[in-house]
């Protein structure tokens, strides 16, 4: 199990490496660069902010400069951000995207499974065809459109009861999270709900669902004992990637809630070709969708055994 | 066989009749199945695929799925106590406790994510309400029983860590944890290789001596049937068409199809240029079940009657307890060649 973690890890990093290598040369594949922002600079002020950034140099020494400074853990200071440092960026940003999505994708995993399986028993009954219509809905709703609603919801509960229960944006406390993050982890409980419940039903037809019964034991016991484990592989299989896309995928529903999180960042960068910070956060969200994946990998072998000790 | 005619009856089974509902319409499986099952005994199901062998066991067993499929008539009995029709907390006080199972893959029967050991310290737990310990020290001599080596490793395993014919002992070991009266074998071997087969039935025969336990052995394997059976159910098309003790079964074929299904098993003869016997044709659909005889259109001695009526279940005069479905039982049916009939002077053994 050790040996192949270090395995998984040591891919990873190489992984990382690769991402960090294509972003930065499909980065200086696009015509302008970060000077050539709003305003036009005279010719002797962008020589010394070249000079000062380090633009002036070969794109390959610039490159190896990058990856010099990555292995410090130094990612630079931003271009469009007077003095700031990217790291600082992702210290004081992410930690609010995080927490927004590990609740979404809780929501999403516990909702998923929990749908899922009663879709599963219920299956062709009323139980499973509603389920089943909201979870297309779920799927093909984009989630801005539910961030919406979910804010006109919050603002008719809380006229309703004549106060600001739960604030309709913002961030700080619990209660400004759950909406963001329900509405941020509703196409990801979808999608799990549909994978729960064909892995339910798949499981129901195996032999050892059988000799379950055949055991004499209940109903209840079967569900939890011998098909919930074995219906829930292929969820978490799918769970690391989704772990990554709804953290880091979830600027939409970060600006619609006027949250400060880091994907804002992520896409402002693109837009303003502010190297340091496009390299910044991808190397880092590269690195967290390869940790997740990761993770999720070793945990697979605590709940499947065959994979435990290959 | 046993030869003392008092016939201590542990499973009865009267008149079974089993429907799946499909899209198609009701497929009727199985249909006015009866036999019997005497104490330490092994009563012998055989016949093709589809022939409702499965069917008639899971439908005893409660554990065809319902729906779609549908029990439609009869009553089986164990020692007396009415299966059919009960609760599903009602038939878990006889599945796993007075009725043991095991069936054709046990590489798919065991749950993969369970160790063996805890999978057979599960039905102790449930149905003897033994704590985890007792259980699953009880699980490691089952183990042990079932001739498994290093059954305390083993116990910790998981079925992965298993070959098949370890993994059918260790799905026979579990079957047995609570000592069952019967124990139905689904095509226990059928997926397993000649020489583990063998040794899997010899534990089940020695497992039956010691236990004292019956055992409804479900096969499309004659060798098999002639090493382990004591009595035989011959089935076709949803119901038996000949039924009796072993030796009768092979020596006084009294049903042409019993005669089909010997003659398309090889033979140990030493001749070279041996030709098998398929039976022409394909069992009837049982969507719309035939009329008459369900191997009217396979038989080589089919009659005008057989079309068009259901041929009675004839004793075979001879024997003890003997019966073929067949019209070629009756008085009037001419002598054939090779068939054992109840009025032909000559016996055409073999």
């Amino acid at each position: 199990m050790l040996a192949y973690t270090l395995k998984r890890l040591l891919a990873g990093v190489i992984t990382v490496w690769f991402i960090a290598t294509a972003t930065f040369i499909a980065m200086h594949q696009v015509p302008g660069d970060p000077l050539m922002n709003d305003k036009a600079v005279s010719a002797e002020i962008r020589k010394n902010l070249e000079q000062k950034y380090g633009l002036d140099k070969p794109v390959v020494e610039q490159y190896f400069i990058f990856l010099g400074n990555m292995l410090e853990g130094d990612f630079g200071i931003s271009f469009t951000q007077q003095n700031r440092r990217v790291n600082d960026i992702i210290r004081d940003h992410f930690p609010v995207s995080a927490t927004l999505g590990i609740l979404a994708v809780f929501f999403a995993a516990s909702g998923g499974i929990l749908w899922g399986a009663l879709t599963a028993i219920y299956r062709n009954r009323t139980p499973d065809i509603v389920i089943m219509f909201l979870v297309i809905l779920g799927i093909s709703v984009p989630s801005f459109v539910f961030a919406a609603l979910g804010q006109l919801l919050l603002v008719n509960i809380n006229s309703l009861l004549g106060q600001s229960v739960i604030p309709v944006a913002g961030w700080g406390t619990i209660s400004h999270m759950l909406m963001p993050s329900l509405v941020l982890g509703l196409g990801t409980m979808a999608l799990l709900t549909r994978l729960m419940r064909s892995s339910m039903l798949e499981i129901v037809n195996e032999d050892y669902i059988k000799t379950a019964r055949a055991k004499g034991l209940s109903p209840m016991r079967i569900f939890f004992r011998h098909q919930l484990r074995n219906a829930i592989l292929p969820v978490i299989t799918v769970l690391g990637p989704q772990i990554a896309a709804i953290t880091t995928g979830g600027f939409v529903v970060e600006l619609v809630f006027a949250i400060p999180g880091l994907g804002r960042y992520f896409v402002q960068a693109v837009q303003q070709l502010d190297y340091t910070v496009i390299m910044g956060t991808t190397v880092f969200y590269g690195a967290f969708l390869v940790l997740m994946v990761i993770i999720v990998d070793v945990l697979y072998g605590f709940v499947d055994p065959r994979v435990r000790l290959q | 066989m046993v030869d003392d005619k008092t016939h201590d009856r542990i499973l009865e089974v009267e008149n079974l009749s089993v429907e799946f509902s499909t899209y198609g319409g009701d497929v009727k499986a199985v249909r006015g199945v009866s036999f019997g099952v005497n104490r330490g005994e092994t009563l012998a199901i055989v016949g093709e695929s589809g022939c409702g062998k499965s069917v008639t066991v899971q439908s005893i067993m409660g554990i065809i799925p319902m729906p779609p499929g549908r029990i439609t008539g009869g009553s089986a009995r164990l020692n007396g106590m009415e299966l059919l029709g009960l609760s599903a907390k009602e038939s878990n006080k006889f599945r796993g406790v007075q009725i043991g199972m095991i069936f054709q893959d046990p590489m798919t029967s065991l749950n993969p994510t369970m160790t063996i050991g805890d999978q057979i310290a599960e039905t102790l737990r449930v149905h003897r309400n033994k704590s985890y310990k007792e259980a699953s020290a009880l699980a490691v001599e089952l183990l042990e029983k079932t001739h498994i080596p290093e059954a305390e490793k083993r116990a910790k395993q998981y079925p992965f860590e298993f070959s098949g014919g370890m993994l059918q002992r260790a799905m026979i070991a579990q079957s047995l944890a609570c000592n069952p009266s019967v124990l139905i074998a689904d095509e226990p071997t059928t997926a397993l290789d000649v020489t583990i087969q063998a040794q899997i039935l010899e534990l089940m025969s020695e497992l039956q001596r010691t236990e004292n336990m019956s055992i409804i052995l479900i096969t499309h394997d004659l060798a098999v049937v002639a090493k382990m059976a004591d009595e035989v159910a011959v089935m076709y098309a949803g119901q038996i068409v000949e039924s009796g003790a072993v030796d009768d079964i092979f020596y006084h074929s009294s049903h042409p199809y019993t005669l089909g299904l010997k003659k398309a098993m090889p033979r140990n003869t030493g001749e070279r240029k041996q030709k098998l016997m398929p039976i022409i044709g394909s069992p009837p659909d049982l969507f719309s079940p035939p009329t008459g005889c369900g191997y009217f259109a396979r038989c080589p001695y089919a009659m005008k009657i057989c079309e068009t009526r259901q041929p009675e279940n004839f004793p075979i005069v001879q024997d003890d307890d003997h019966h073929a479905m067949c019209w070629l039982q009756h008085e009037d049916a001419p002598v054939t060649k090779e068939l054992h009939q109840n009025h032909a002077s000559i016996d055409h053994a073999g």
